[in-house]
């Protein structure tokens, strides 16, 4: 660049060389010898402070040459000129000296400029060096780090621990002298015995896989085998069947019924299991068996029950939108009422046989909507039965299990929750429907594990076995007393409408010989009937003649003397004895209330029972109660005090031995038996 | 109509018990705030009179405060002394002491039992009416043996048996002044016996006087009462009062059930028998009220008129049911007592 300039200069300086430059500092004999003048070079050389003084001075002098020049023109004068051109000269010769300084500084600003780039240059040159070692030393410092960070793969294996290593690693892997010492080559090693074990491995592995190939295919032969042998099974078990039956070992008959179970709804499947086990266990006249469609059982749970939420929806709507069409709206009841109503398709039905070859049939059925349990139930006897017309109701299937746990009506449903499901639907009671769906009797629902305890209503009431266990002895034994009972009363009414009181032979003995008392009749009446007669005020009163009982009437004879006994039965007889209340038509009418001895007979008869009740199981009672009437009767006539005024002999002359006639404040009658000394005296 | 709860059998039994009760004694303790009723299954049972007349009473102060079984049979007569209860039935007479019964002991046990001696050994005579005469500390009992036995309460030995009657005796009376004892029996006799000489002293025989005979209810006297010179008596033949020293009727009351007893009161005479009523008779023969009960019987009343207890002065009758009446005005019943 300073070469290019000087080249540049050359010429100029050459033809300005020539005059040689008052009071300019002399030049250095080196630089008169180049061929050339170089100006640069003599720039170096001068000092710039001398060429500022310089410079300095060349303008005062201009500046003083202008301003003689001036006056000097101002004066005008004929040296004037001269002096003028002198002084122009002058001025001229500093003109140049300013143009060499303005040279000079020009080439003095140029050459520091230069310098200074030079400078700059270098110092970008080392800084371009010092960024490209900052950044080779990054660079390095990275690929240290990375070589620091460097996780081979075979960190990631899990060797074996070192003691396993070198207690399992076969020596030649191992080298444990040489790996001892160092890290490197016992990695080196472990990985080696790694690998080696790894293959052995993968050997065992594919053996073990064809293995089992080989198995599966051995099963798959077995099971074809097996397959092939179940149609044949099948076939001995149906030529087993005419076995079974001459064994009497239905097997077959309680598989099936067991499949059928499968589909019970819960409490009809309590009821079942234990009803079966029971009956297996200890009761052999217990059979059971299932009735009803399994097909509609299994229809049940098919549609799902977001449809019967959809149906009752839209029966709502329907509901409100007809409100005007009144016939729609209670066919729409009748079919909700029916919908809550339904029964489960499958029934369990137990049979139980009793000594006299009678069978007493309970069919129970689930009510699914209402979540009870209710029975029908059916006497059937040995032998037909003429039915006398007042034991009409003993063995009617609405009343025969009436009460069996006392209280225990049968005419109300036991689940308080239904009632809520009731006046949805506006059943008013439940006893309207229980001819035809049977009775919700609290034994029915133990006996299929529901509880429903009277102060908690609950929602989902479970069916419990434990429960049921505990009650099926107790009830069937009250069910089987209770047909007897029946039976037994059924045989007793037919002999009693005929007039005759059966008296077993070993009750004989309660009763004197000879008896003159006569039954002539013994009808049923209706409660109303019974409600209404005036000498039982007391006992309607007292709450012993309720709904549930049977109401008959006994008319017993001798003479002119007519006995009306009207009986309550209880439907637990014979444990809760009949009750007998009396009006005697002798000489008036005689009642409780006005003659303590007819008080005095019914005590006899409804309190001291307990010696009628005969050999166990007490199925006298009733007839020996009547009996008793009888006797009591023929005391209280042939005691009766004579009235002296009436002529004539008494109507009932006393046949009866007796101690005293009358006895204590009331003037009781002897109306006890003595038996076997054969006299009457009194309690 | 439904049975009040599940009727098994012992709440059946119980309730015909309770149908086929008869209350035939009362006794008012001394302090006289306590009733006690004996019944026909020979139970007493102590009701305290002063609880059910209060102003809080409740339905269980109607009920007993203590029941025991007294007797193997009914217990026909009651009377207090001033501690002791006195119940006789079947044959024999037993002591209580009312201490102890009110401290609701469980079992009672009797302070002492005796029974009279009895001629025949068939059948144990039963005891109908009991009295006491407190001026000679005896107690005098009557009933099937058609015997009176006095009884020496302090040495307990039966002094004197007076005979006479030919029929059992129902009822006794005792004339203070003289003092002779009354009895009424079966054989329709009336008859006075002076306690010092032992004799029978005078006899009536009821059923011969043509104004109160009644031969179709026989001729039983069933009960008696006497104020010193007159005498009330009914059973069989009606309801008469006489004069005792000229053995007349005076009055014949018209009322045709028997009765069963019968007591002087002011100047009045309550009667109750047959028929569900307890009937106020002036002397003179008028009926001046007939107050209905409870129970279609009366076998008994009785007046407390305990000094001791003013406020528990009342009427309680009681006869052929297991309801004591307690009339607290005598003109109206105001509630009962149920066994």
């Amino acid at each position: 660049m300073s070469s290019e300039s000087s080249k540049k200069r050359k010429p100029k300086v050459i033809r300005s060389d020539g005059a040689p430059s008052e009071g300019k500092r002399s030049r250095s004999d080196a630089e008169q010898e180049g061929k050339y003048y170089s100006e640069e070079a003599e720039v170096d050389l001068r000092d710039p402070g001398r060429d500022y003084e310089l410079y300095k001075y060349t303008c005062q002098e201009l500046q003083r040459l202008m301003a003689e020049i001036q006056d000097l023109k101002s004066r005008g004068g004929k040296d004037a000129a001269v002096e003028i051109e002198d002084r122009r000269i002058q001025s001229c010769v500093h003109f140049m000296t300013l143009k060499k300084l303005n040279r000079l500084a020009h080439i003095r600003l140029k050459k520091g400029r230069d310098q200074t780039h030079e400078a700059k240059q270098k110092v970008d040159a080392y800084h371009l060096q010092l960024q490209n070692l900052l950044y080779e030393v990054m660079h390095l410092q990275k690929e240290i780090t990375k070589c620091l960070e460097f996780k081979s793969k075979h960190e990631e294996i899990d060797l074996v621990s070192l003691e396993e290593f070198y207690k399992e690693a076969p020596p030649d892997i191992s080298k444990a002298e040489v790996t001892m010492g160092d890290p490197h080559q016992q990695t080196l090693a472990r990985l080696d015995w790694e690998l080696e074990q790894r293959k052995r491995l993968a050997e065992k592995y594919r053996d073990s896989l064809s293995n089992k190939e080989q198995i599966l295919k051995e099963i798959e032969v077995k099971k074809e085998y097996l397959s092939s042998l179940q149609p044949r099974l099948n076939s001995i078990m149906q030529a087993s069947l005419p076995v079974q039956e001459y064994l009497s070992m239905p097997f077959d008959q309680a598989h099936k019924q067991y499949e059928t179970a499968r589909h019970l709804p819960p409490p009809l499947y309590v009821l079942f299991v234990q009803a079966t086990a029971y009956g297996q266990a200890c009761d052999k006249t217990l059979s059971v068996a299932i009735e009803g469609s399994v097909d509609e059982a299994k229809a049940l749970f098919k549609p799902p029950e977001d449809s019967q939420d959809d149906e009752s929806d839209s029966d709502a709507e329907e509901e409100q939108t007809s409100k005007r069409r009144r016939p729609t709206l209670g066919v729409q009841l009748d079919d909700k009422r029916k919908e809550m109503l339904k029964r489960h398709p499958l029934s369990v039905v137990l049979a139980l046989r009793c000594k006299d070859d009678s069978v007493l049939q309970l069919t129970f059925y689930y009510l699914m909507n209402l979540n009870i349990v209710t029975v029908k139930a059916k006497v059937t006897t040995a032998m037909e039965l003429i039915t006398p017309i007042s034991a009409g109701d003993l063995l009617s299937p609405d009343s025969v299990l009436s009460c069996l746990y006392p209280g225990d009506h049968g005419k109300k449903t036991p689940n308080a929750a239904n009632q809520y499901q009731f006046d949805k639907v506006g059943i008013l009671t439940f006893r309207d429907y229980v001819l035809e769906l049977g009775h919700p009797y609290l034994w029915v629902q133990k006996l299929s594990g529901l509880h429903f305890p009277k102060e908690q209503p609950q929602h989902t009431v479970i069916a419990d076995h434990s429960l049921s266990a505990s009650h099926m002895e107790a009830t069937m034994k009250l069910l089987k007393a209770r047909v007897q009972s029946r039976l037994a009363l059924h045989k007793q009414f037919a002999s009693l409408e005929h007039g005759i009181v059966p008296v077993s032979s070993d009750c004989q003995y309660l009763y004197p010989a000879k008896v003159v008392s006569r039954l002539v009749k013994w009808v049923t009446i209706a409660p109303e009937d019974h409600m209404e007669l005036h000498f039982t005020k007391d006992l309607v009163e007292a709450g012993l003649a309720g709904d549930h009982n049977l109401y008959y009437l006994a008319l017993v004879e001798r003479g002119t003397a007519k006995l009306q006994a009207a009986v309550v039965v209880n439907p637990g007889y014979p444990s809760i004895p009949p009750i007998f209340q009396l009006c005697l038509n002798w000489k008036g009418e005689k009642t409780n209330s006005n003659d303590d001895n007819i008080r005095a007979m019914e005590s006899e008869v409804n309190v001291c029972y307990k010696e009628l009740c005969g050999p166990r199981p007490g199925h006298q009672l009733l007839t020996n109660q009547l009996q008793r009437l009888c006797v009591l009767l023929d005391v209280y006539l042939e005691t009766e005090s004579h009235d002296d005024s009436v002529e004539g002999p008494r109507e009932f002359p006393q046949e009866k031995m007796c101690l005293r006639l009358f006895r204590g404040p009331t003037r009781m009658k002897p109306f006890k038996y003595n038996h076997p000394q054969g006299f009457f005296s009194h309690r | 109509m439904d049975a009040p709860g599940p009727l098994g059998q012992v709440e059946v039994f119980q309730a015909l018990r309770q149908l086929h009760m008869t209350i035939f004694s009362q006794s008012i303790s001394p302090c006289g705030k306590f009733l006690a009723a004996g019944n026909n299954y020979g139970q007493i049972a102590i009701f305290s009179l002063s609880a059910a007349l209060s102003s809080e009473a409740k339905e269980e102060s109607k009920k007993p405060v203590v029941t025991f079984q007294a007797h193997d049979g009914a217990v026909y007569s009651m009377t207090s002394t001033d501690r002791h209860l006195l119940s006789a039935g079947d044959g024999e007479v037993k002591a209580w002491l009312w201490a102890d019964i009110l401290k609701k002991v469980k079992g009672c046990k009797e302070l002492w039992r005796r029974q009279p001696p009895y001629r025949t050994s068939l059948e144990v005579p039963e005891i109908n009416a009991l009295l006491l005469v407190p001026k000679e500390n005896a107690l005098i009992l009557a009933g099937g043996d058609c015997q009176l036995h006095t009884m020496d309460l302090e040495t307990g030995t039966f002094t004197r048996a007076l005979r006479g009657h030919t029929d059992y005796i129902h009822c006794l009376a005792l004339r203070e002044r003289s003092p002779e004892v009354l009895s009424g029996g079966e054989d329709g006799a009336v008859r006075l016996w002076d306690l010092r000489t032992a004799k029978e002293v005078q006899t009536i025989e009821v059923y011969k006087h043509e104004e109160c005979s009644r031969p179709q209810n026989g001729r039983w006297i069933g009960c008696l009462a006497t104020d010193s010179d007159w005498m009330v008596c009914g059973g069989g033949p009606a309801l008469t009062l006489w004069h005792l020293r000229s053995s007349t009727p005076t009055t014949v009351f018209p009322m045709w059930a028997p009765q069963r007893h019968v007591t002087f009161y002011q100047d009045l005479i309550l009667s109750a028998g047959q028929g569900p009523c307890a009937n106020h008779w002036q002397l003179s023969g008028e009926l001046k009220a007939q107050v209905p009960s409870s129970s279609p019987g009366l076998l008994s009343l009785s007046l407390n008129q305990q000094p001791a207890a003013p406020e528990c002065k009342v009427l309680t009758a009681a006869g052929n049911s297991c309801r004591v009446d307690v009339f607290t005005n005598l003109g109206y019943r105001a509630f009962s007592l149920s066994f």
